[in-house]
């Protein structure tokens, strides 16, 4: 290097934005975080509304086939509710709180 | 690209979708982004515009980061883009104008005659040449480096390079000796 660009480089280097400026980087990753957000927004969006739609077409055979098994289903997911229900209260999950006794 | 080089797992951390390691790319490149941004575009308001926007294609497009590739090089290449689309808006060419009055006066009081009569003849180049010269005479790029990271052939980065440097020198005086 010679001596003129060593002096341009210093005169250069005066000036330099500091090494790391956390507003900078903070702008930066706020702007990423949000991009990152809507592409998986969009992302989400597109199935659902994929799943809506094939939902839709298939209804009218998934229709009939729900009504029957909802039939045949029904006690047992009446059963599935309760046995649900006793494990959370027994289990600890839900304390139930009774009156103590004085 | 070094194998031992920090950039290398961060940037491949980053592929796979880390925001924690492309905040440590954007700590790691935002200095020297940022110092060649201004000097490409004389408005710091606006370099920092650009080197924000930068790294948000940088998120975007780090798929396309090539092993072999240097990060910071492929930033300034991203960067000079940005640089040359901002210089093609007719609105923002004139915001340019307007602010790069508006930006300059708190720095250059702080600047020595010297520091100004560079950043007039820095001025007075063109974009290329500011680029070339931005990256080879004060960021220690190759010319090689250089005209990878612009996308420029070697021959036209070193005749930049030349130029800008002789203007220069015409400017602040020396310059005489070869390198």
């Amino acid at each position: 290097m010679s001596n003129f660009d060593a002096r341009v480089q210093a005169m250069f280097a005066e000036d330099l934005p500091p090494q790391v400026d956390p507003v900078f980087s903070a702008g930066v990753m706020e702007r990423v975080a949000r991009r990152k957000f809507l592409a998986e927004t969009a992302s989400l969006s597109g199935v659902t509304v994929l799943g809506g739609v094939v939902l839709w077409a298939l209804w009218p055979q998934l229709a009939p086939a729900l009504a029957t098994l909802s039939q045949g289903l029904a006690p047992l997911g009446a059963a599935l509710a309760v046995g649900v229900g006793a494990v959370m209260l027994l289990g600890g999950q839900i304390e139930p709180t009774f009156p103590r006794e004085v | 690209m070094k194998l031992d080089d920090p950039d290398v797992a961060l940037a491949a951390q980053a592929k796979a979708g880390s925001t924690a390691a492309f905040a440590r790319l954007v700590s790691r490149h935002q200095q020297p982004l940022r110092a060649f941004l201004r000097r490409t575009c004389g408005d710091w308001a606006l370099a920092d515009d650009l080197a924000q926007e930068t790294f948000l294609t940088a998120w975007e497009r780090i798929g396309s980061l090539r092993k072999d590739q240097g990060v910071r090089a492929w930033l300034c290449g991203i960067g000079y883009n940005k640089h040359l689309g901002a210089l093609r808006g007719a609105s923002r060419r004139r915001a340019r104008d307007n602010r790069y009055q508006a930006e300059r006066p708190p720095q250059a009081g702080a600047m020595s005659d010297e520091r100004l009569t560079l950043e007039r003849a820095m001025a007075a180049l063109t974009p290329e040449q500011r680029a070339c010269v931005a990256l080879c005479l004060a960021a220690e790029f190759s010319h090689a480096e250089a005209a990878e990271a612009l996308g420029l052939p070697l021959g036209t980065v070193k005749s930049h390079v030349t130029r800008g440097r002789a203007r220069l020198a015409e400017a602040l005086g020396g310059g005489d000796e070869q390198f």
